[in-house]
């Protein structure tokens, strides 16, 4: 049960870094660029950690994450527990322990979630920042299988250090 | 029950939650537990910052001084003639354009207090347009608290918790602003739209409106004092088939570059 504590403190520890990075580092460097690190970090989940584990975490990842948006409470829960839920689904499909798989997860779900986000408001607003928003999917590609693989180095640490 | 049963109504019960959530309306994430990760956010970002402030002074003030000791000496007679003729003239220069700025801004709406707050973080989303700033309740601002800068309006504060603040931009496709236009004292409405542009809503056709022209608050609602400047018209379409003109304005604030803020709260409470 300690083991356990420490994995999901540890993970969102983790966490804040990227929101760090997403919310203040990243937007400083370009203001427009918006990297989804929470992506590779479901992916992780769904591979190395058990669901009554893993779920958990991304509901309260995804209301943390809520508070650094102007979106309506519940949106951004709402667009990332349906993300855990599709890959959760894929997992029986495809072979999700490939990095290639990942990254192209993470680009994949980054532009879905952009576009269900403008869905729910307005398709406009995605018009201007076209540039930004590929360099931010490909960067998403780049940065999802270092989450997971960092999500699967944490769970295996917790595992040895009881073992 | 099975183990995919009861999975299955964990989801269930997820995306109730969630569909409650998000029938609540507008903006109510002010609440107790998203304060608390707001507040957290703004001393976690406080400390990460501090190391590498300490690590730049350092380096400026020691590491990369190390070889100029020397030359220190041969230069301080020259920069002491030179300390009397300059007598920091660029610093009391530009000490003086912000206290002007400041001042004019104080003049102008004598009757609120002028809360200065600096910008933490951005909105997470591309669509939605927010940032987080460092000052919250306890400084006094309050759920639309009108935000701005020497250069025009900035947005309006829509969650707030005890040191941090969240602020809607203008440039959001959620703002709308009463507005006018300066000269012709033509009303509408001032709304966020793509391209972080500005868009001014409900002006009839056949009203003369002209590129540069200045929109500022009109301050009908309360929430925004009148005249504060909120943009140009950049671009005027007009079809004899619309009753509504299209007017497409270029904000005075650059929102990607901002970093310091005003409040305008018409009561203080506590300082930090």
């Amino acid at each position: 049960m300690l083991k356990l504590w420490k994995f999901q403190i540890s993970l969102f520890g983790i966490l804040f870094a990227v929101i760090l990075l997403e919310a203040s580092i990243i937007p400083a460097a370009w203001a427009p660029l918006r990297v989804d690190f929470f992506i590779g970090m479901i992916i992780g989940q769904i591979i190395f950690v058990p669901f009554s584990q893993g779920f958990p975490f991304v509901i309260l990842g995804s209301l943390i994450l809520q508070a650094f948006s102007g979106a309506r409470l519940g949106l951004i829960p709402l667009l990332y527990i349906f993300t855990f839920m599709a890959i959760e689904v894929l997992k029986n499909l495809i072979y999700l322990e490939n990095a290639y798989i990942q990254a192209s997860l993470g680009v994949l779900f980054y532009c879905l979630i952009a576009a269900a986000t403008a869905f729910l408001t307005d398709f406009a607003y995605l018009k201007g920042i076209t540039v930004p928003l590929v360099v931010g999917a490909l960067l998403t590609g780049f940065v999802s299988p270092m989450m997971a693989y960092v999500v699967g180095r944490l769970q295996m640490a917790y595992e040895l250090e009881y073992e | 029950m099975g183990r995919s049963g009861s999975r299955g109504i964990l989801l269930i019960g997820a995306a109730a939650l969630i569909l409650v959530l998000l029938s609540t309306g507008q903006y109510s994430s002010s609440s107790l537990g998203i304060s608390c990760v707001r507040e957290g956010y703004g001393i976690f970002e406080k400390v990460i910052r501090s190391p590498f402030s300490f690590i730049a002074g350092i380096w400026n003030h020691y590491i990369f001084l190390v070889n100029t000791s020397h030359e220190n000496e041969v230069l301080r007679k020259e920069i002491d003639e030179l300390r009397v003729r300059s007598m920091n003239l660029e610093d009391i220069k530009n000490e003086n354009q912000r206290l002007r700025a400041m001042l004019e801004f104080k003049e102008a709406f004598q009757d609120f207090s002028l809360i200065p707050a600096s910008v933490l973080s951005q909105d997470i989303t591309h669509v939605f347009k927010t940032v987080l700033i460092d000052k919250g309740s306890r400084s006094g601002f309050g759920i639309n608290t009108p935000i701005l800068n020497p250069s025009g309006v900035v947005g309006r504060v829509i969650a707030v918790s005890p040191h941090t603040a969240q602020v809607l931009l203008i440039t959001d496709p959620n703002s709308s602003i009463p507005a006018l236009i300066e000269s012709s004292r033509v009303k509408g409405i001032v709304k966020g739209r793509e391209e972080s542009l500005l868009s001014l809503e409900y002006v009839r056709s056949t009203e003369e409106v002209n590129v540069g022209d200045c929109v500022v608050t009109s301050g009908l609602l309360g929430m925004f004092p009148k005249g504060l400047k909120i943009g140009y018209v950049r671009e005027v379409k007009k079809d004899d088939r619309q009753i509504f003109a299209k007017i497409i304005l270029e904000p005075c604030v650059k929102m990607e570059k901002i970093e310091e803020i005003f409040g305008i709260a018409q009561t203080v409470e506590v300082s930090d």
